[in-house]
């Protein structure tokens, strides 16, 4: 008998009514909080907007950017933010492909976080362009030697990916606001693709879930390795680097775990989560981040101790720049946030509590802000040739571009957070209906055969 | 599941058509970008060889990305048709 034949369509979301009703609070009762909050984070952007107008009207003049230091503010938060894109499609594409049950009620809030980040992201090196309009050269004479439009293709990659994996998984719980009227209609009934969760849907969408989940990874790790070439493939000190790719994307990893359990705190108190976003997920994810503290520090020490053996000149300047000259208090700041505090708070069950781990996650997503500052700015500031050293301390125009790159961020996570679930309903309706039953099958694969009956 | 719900009507089934169909513009778009640049490399003879990579490797993606998406609608589509007819409904 075929799927359809056998005209077995699943119920829809088992869950009781009430965990659906939990589940879909602020698309079904936004309250004010939604109006409030949208009001005052789009005056926020829009601040930002008006101050950054003096830079369209006067050019980069207006920023703390000079010669030697042309990469300020701008670089360094489209290197975080591109990082912190890696919370997402990378960490649930690996927890999906390694069959992690735990990670049912994360992956839709990481994937959203990867969505959002890649846009904020990729849009800063237009703003460090002085003239956005000058953009549109990549299009007639972009030159694909140039690690620069590697970055383009690469994140314009990831971005499709991304959007294509978050949209996917996202086809049943549309249909599911759909089917109890949420409104507005019209957008559920376009965006559900006629899902009536049929077992040949099922069939389809799982296909198509396996098929992204192993072609984001790699798109993943490139993208960040990517940048990493924008810097390494010079000749800058400090920057040329074989290590830089990994040590890249270790960081971004590192970075994206702290600002999704950030994100997962944040939004479990909003929305009263605390029944799906449970201490188990904050205890394995906190797991990760150490060990991937561990990793970072490895990488940073592997870095620096190479740079201190050769003792280059110029490679020397700009490591005492770091350590005890303009840059001392970001450099040891940002080891205090990425591994003192991190390995301090995580490793000891008594701190690793919620706020413990947001105090530590809060401050990996500093250090990781400060490790990108460590790395653009001391190395321009003291470049290989013969230039005098410079100094960079940016200018309004950049903090506001900053504050509203923020504000996007959390503007993203409230429009998205009042039109679908944040936890995927569907997917917790498949834990419980399936995943213990299939734990138990593969945890049984795992052990030895029963002994064959001698005769 | 409240079955007029699921029922989709024309025009949003054309949108949801126009939509698979930008995706395709998008990626068959970025997809000649890449290759028009390649091009232009090799006849400005600006090592042609360092933008065979690129193109190599975006390219495909990019197609993946879209016939999986493809893939998603068409097979929704059946099966809500499939599914339908057994019902004696409609699209």
């Amino acid at each position: 008998m075929s799927d359809e034949a056998s005209h077995e369509t699943r119920p829809a979301h088992g869950l009781d009514a009430v965990d659906v009703s939990d589940l879909l609070r602020s698309v079904e009762r936004p309250g004010s909080g939604f109006r409030v909050a949208t009001t005052l984070l789009l005056l926020v952007l829009l601040g930002a907007w008006v101050i950054f107008g003096r830079q369209l009207l006067y050019g980069l003049g207006v920023t703390g950017l000079n010669q030697p230091v042309a990469w300020g503010f701008y670089i360094v938060n489209f290197v975080i933010f591109i990082g912190i894109s890696h919370a997402g499609t990378l960490i649930s594409a690996i927890l999906r492909l390694s069959n992690a049950e735990w990670r049912r009620p994360i992956t839709r809030m990481a994937e959203v976080i990867t969505v959002v980040v890649l846009g904020i992201g990729g849009f800063h090196p237009v703003l460090d362009l002085g003239r956005p309009d000058r953009m549109l050269n990549i299009f007639s004479a972009g030159r694909l030697q140039s690690p620069l439009l590697w970055d383009v293709s690469a994140i314009t990659a990831y971005f499709m990916a991304s959007t294509v994996y978050l949209y996917i998984p996202l086809i049943p719980d549309i249909a599911l606001l759909r089917d109890r009227g949420a409104r507005p209609q019209w957008l559920y009934k376009f965006m559900a693709w006629g899902w009536r969760d049929t077992p040949r849907q099922r069939k389809v969408l799982e296909r198509a879930v396996s098929i992204l989940m192993v072609l984001v990874i790699p798109i993943a790790v490139s993208v960040h390795t990517v940048i990493s070439y924008i810097f390494a493939m010079t000749l800058q000190p400090g920057w040329h680097s074989t290590i830089f790719g990994p040590y890249f994307v270790v960081g971004a990893i590192f970075s994206g775990i702290a600002a999704l359990m950030m994100v997962m705190i944040v939004l479990r108190k909003v929305f009263r989560l605390e029944r799906y976003l449970k201490q188990i997920h904050f205890d394995n994810l906190s797991k990760l981040l150490l060990i991937m503290s561990l990793f970072w520090f490895y990488f940073t020490f592997s870095e620096f101790l190479t740079a201190f053996f050769g003792n280059e000149p110029s490679e020397m300047r700009v490591f005492f720049y770091k350590f005890s000259g303009p840059y001392a208090p970001w450099f040891w700041g940002m080891v205090v946030c990425n591994f003192l505090i991190p390995v301090v708070v995580l490793s000891f069950r008594r701190l690793r509590t919620i706020s413990g781990i947001f105090i530590a996650s809060t401050a990996v997503v500093i250090g990781m802000w400060l490790e990108r500052l460590n790395i653009v700015v001391p190395s321009l500031a003291n470049p290989r040739l013969p230039y005098p050293s410079g100094f960079y301390v940016p200018s309004l125009v950049e903090w506001a571009m900053f504050v509203g790159g923020i504000a996007t961020f959390m503007l993203g996570f409230v429009l998205f957070a009042r039109f679908f679930p944040l936890i995927s309903v569907w997917e917790l309706q498949e834990g419980r209906e399936q995943a213990v039953r299939e734990t138990m099958e593969r945890v049984e694969s795992y052990l030895p055969d029963p002994r064959p009956r001698e005769s | 599941m409240a079955e007029s719900g699921t029922r989709t009507p024309g025009w949003i089934y054309a949108l949801q058509v126009a939509s698979v169909a930008v995706m395709w513009v998008f990626v068959l778009g970025i997809s000649g970008w890449i290759l028009h640049l390649n091009r232009l490399s090799q006849r400005l003879h600006d090592v042609p060889s360092a933008t065979v990579a690129i193109p190599i490797v975006a390219i495909p993606v990019f197609l993946t990305g879209a016939a999986v998406l493809t893939y998603v609608f068409v097979g929704l589509q059946r099966g809500a048709r499939a599914a339908g007819d057994e019902s004696g409904e409609a699209r």
